[in-house]
């Protein structure tokens, strides 16, 4: 080599080195459309929650739709050469029929098209720090059954409707919901009861992605900067890895994991044993058909269906640089809404799943437990979580919910109608936040609703 | 050059804000025609066909004759044609009240069917409307008068259950029909209306309403092409096929192409203002080949001459051929159509 050729080399290797020192990109320069990084899809239309990653290769795009096929199969009642196993007794009759469109579900109970399940207990905790089963019904009611068996019960549901007003004038009506279970198979009262809507599915392979210690970062039992807000996280046990784990998903972040959270819809919801439920959900009970079928879905179709879900892109915010949006997005943090809702969350590594990883997400939710108040409490303690204590819900997609599930509900029993609704029900830690909202001008609250109807 | 002539063209259309733009004149229409000349008189037929399918049934029930089981089984298919059409344009009421599912759904519960005909469960209408969804619709229709080659064997009840499982079906898609009826639930309007505010809520821009239009165009595509004939067909398996006891199978697979066809091209016994029409006057090229590729993914059904279910033993590649079409034809939409529809309307 000439001896100039090697001072060029190395004038060159210094000034690359140079311009490749890793740099933090700022925040401000990103571009807040992305919910899910670069997992997410632009489609503002009724299939926008229904997605895949589009990160995914061949071959994980392959599976995502065998997924998303088996998410739609119809179970029917057992013997049968296609889809057998649904029941004895079950909720609903497939994924999708609860998860309309890969959104939320109808507040409704004993239709076809009800997507509202309760969850059931007695006072008291199971071994695993878990809800203790009501003797001859489990921890689900199962309010439907295959024709010639008894459903376990017949779930009734009543509203109170009450008007309220703004300082401006403006009125908004809530419905408090009351449910009574009659018909029940065999006679049992003192059940605990709490109501749970379908939530939306896209999202959760991103939200599973999210390192433990990122969420705890969020988490202060003392309430240490004494904002009335203290979330803290659920320990649940869970029945895949037997172990005790992080809570994640579910109303009061009571399941650990999405193959947890499929597996367990399996079994509970339709009736189809697996893996890793491999007992009918009525096994014990007079409804039980003693058929050797189990279990009932193959593994195979089992993890394409876990991860169908697991691979649901976000959807792209709109109007994101729409003035009144921006204005709306400010009023979000200084009313506190932030506080739980935490706009932004960045997964781990992972080098197994690529597409999860390291990606800077906007969920706005900190995965932790938070007290509502007694207006929303069921009561219902579900292992860590109190009677009053849910999950901050993820805001992501709230904005296309009247697109992709019309009409909307929202909130953990679809109680709510509205946006403006379910803010209005919030209470406990969120008490504060709702009083300033009932103070904002007319304006001011109507910058909210369209930030939030950009999500 | 080109820029000078873009100039002005932007500038014309300053000077002369008044003269409506022909492309946003041709979306307005393009949308509004699509309610009133497809979906509507798709879901008015559906309505007659099925009623024309009730009164059959009655008289099967009636006299269970040869002539009057083979009028009931053609007037079976002819109900379903219309059905399998509007499976091209599957959005708002349709999915919204879970008509498709409370008339569609597959496969039959045939164990949960028998216990039901072998009981005293009563048969009335209100009775099959309160059974699951696989216990009614199409399917069970399909059952009871497909699986009999001697009408007199057909026992009281499953006449009974067929009778009403024909009129709560008229019941359903009248129902359906009203959902759309401006007079009625004018899901119509949110067509005619979209991106002009308002109450209209579903599709703020119309953008967003000839999406849908043509995401249900795609996902009718990937159904039958990647579900509806390829599950029997990789598992070698006719009992997958959906319409297999009467083996109509490949009549519907291709009445929903056909569907395709009725959006694209904007017509439903009549003709109005198409999707075709918007995109040739902006890219003839683009429009030449979604037409050919519609014609070809339809014409490709002539060559499968066996019943599906047989087909997937015999035929195989011929029904290749056919997913191939359909899955290009797709792929068209999804990309080439999608993007149209993005970069030309703005609003």
């Amino acid at each position: 080599m000439k001896p100039w050729l090697g001072v060029i080399f190395c004038v060159s290797a210094v000034v690359v080195q140079a311009c490749r020192e890793p740099q933090p990109f700022p925040d401000d320069q990103r571009d807040q459309r992305l919910s899910g990084a670069s997992n997410t899809v632009f489609d503002a239309t009724a299939e926008s929650f229904g997605h895949p990653f589009p990160t995914l290769s061949a071959h994980d795009l392959a599976v995502h739709e065998l997924g998303d096929k088996q998410f739609e199969q119809t179970f029917v009642a057992a013997p049968a050469p296609v889809n057998s196993g649904l029941g004895p007794i079950y909720n609903n009759v497939s994924c999708s029929s609860c998860h309309h469109n890969d959104g939320i579900g109808v507040p409704t109970a004993g239709d076809p098209q009800s997507s509202l399940l309760i969850r059931i207990s007695v006072p008291g905790a199971d071994e695993h720090g878990g809800p203790l089963p009501v003797p001859g019904y489990g921890t689900q009611l199962q309010d439907k059954a295959v024709f010639g068996t008894n459903p376990e019960a017949t779930v009734v549901i009543s509203y109170i409707y009450q008007t309220y007003a703004f300082p401006d004038g403006q009125t908004y009506e809530l419905r408090a919901p009351s449910y009574s279970l009659v018909n029940l198979y065999i006679p049992q009262g003192g059940m605990l009861v709490s109501p749970r809507l379908a939530p939306p599915v896209f999202g959760l392979g991103l939200l599973e992605a999210v390192p433990e210690e990122e969420i705890l970062s969020h988490a202060y039992e003392s309430d240490h900067d004494q904002d009335g807000i203290s979330g803290r996280p659920n320990y649940v046990w869970d029945p895949v890895t037997q172990r005790t784990e992080l809570g994640r998903f579910g109303w009061k972040a009571n399941v650990a994991s999405i193959l947890e959270q499929v597996s367990i819809a399996y079994n509970q919801d339709i009736g189809v044993t697996n893996k890793y439920f491999p007992n009918e959900s009525c096994a014990g009970q007079v409804q039980f058909d003693n058929r050797k079928d189990d279990p009932e879905l193959p593994d195979s179709l089992l993890m394409a269906a876990k991860f169908y879900v697991q691979s649901l892109a976000a959807p792209a915010r709109r109007n994101v640089n729409d003035p009144t949006v921006v204005q709306g997005q400010n009023l979000f943090s200084q009313i506190g809404c932030a506080s739980c809702h935490t706009p932004t969350m960045t997964t781990g590594v992972n080098v197994a799943f690529p597409s999860v990883s390291n990606q800077i997400i906007h969920p706005y939710t900190d995965l932790l437990l938070h007290d509502m108040g007694t207006r929303l409490a069921d009561n219902r303690p579900d292992f860590q979580a109190s009677g009053q204590e849910w999950r901050t819900a993820p805001l992501w997609g709230l904005g296309l919910l009247a697109i992709v599930n019309n009409p909307p509900y929202y909130l953990h029993d679809g109680r709510a109608r509205t946006i403006i609704e379910a803010i209005m029900w919030h209470g406990g830690e969120a008490e504060q936040s709702r009083q300033k909202v009932q103070q904002l001008s007319t304006q001011e609250r109507e910058a909210l609703i369209q930030f939030l109807n950009s999500l | 050059m080109v820029i000078f002539t873009t100039v002005c063209c932007v500038l014309g259309c300053k000077r002369a804000p008044t003269e409506p733009a022909a492309a946003q004149a041709t979306e307005q229409q393009v949308l509004t025609d699509f309610a009133t000349v497809v979906v509507n008189p798709n879901y008015q037929d559906l309505q007659e066909k099925s009623n024309a399918l009730y009164a059959a049934v009655l008289k099967l029930d009636s006299v269970s004759s040869d002539a009057n089981l083979a009028t009931a089984q053609t007037a079976w298919r002819e109900a379903r044609d219309p059905w399998e059409t509007a499976e091209g344009y599957l959005f708002g009421p349709i999915e919204d009240f879970n008509y498709d599912p409370s008339v569609d759904t597959w496969p039959l519960s045939k164990t949960e069917l028998d216990s039901l005909l072998a009981s005293n469960n009563p048969l009335t209408v209100p009775d099959i409307d309160a059974l699951p969804y696989s216990l009614k619709g199409f399917h069970a229709l399909e059952y009871v008068l497909f699986t009999t080659e001697d009408p007199a064997n057909l026992t009281t009840r499953e006449k009974k259950y067929a009778v009403s499982l024909a009129e709560s079906m008229v019941n359903t898609f009248t129902a359906l029909k009203d959902s759309w009826e401006p007079t009625m639930g004018n899901f119509t309007g949110q067509l005619v209306h979209a991106g002009t505010g308002g109450d209209t809520l579903r599709y703020p821009r119309r953008k967003d309403a000839l999406l849908a239009i043509v995401g249900g165009m795609s996902d009718i595509c990937s159904e039958v092409a990647d579900e509806k004939m390829e599950d029997p067909l990789i598992h070698r398996d006719s009992t997958l096929s959906e319409s297999s006891v009467s083996h109509n199978s490949t009549r519907d697979f291709r009445n929903n192409i056909t569907g395709v066809s009725h959006a694209y091209f904007c017509h439903y016994q009549s003709s109005g203002h198409s999707l075709s029409e918007f995109v040739s006057s902006k890219n003839i090229a683009l429009d030449n080949k979604i037409k050919s590729l519609i014609n070809s993914a339809i014409n490709s059904f002539d060559n499968i001459s066996s019943d599906y279910e047989q087909a997937i033993f015999t035929q195989q590649v011929q029904i290749h051929n056919t997913q191939a079409a359909i899955r290009s034809l797709q792929d068209a939409i999804d990309n080439d159509l999608t993007n149209f529809i993005q970069a030309n309307v703005s609003d």
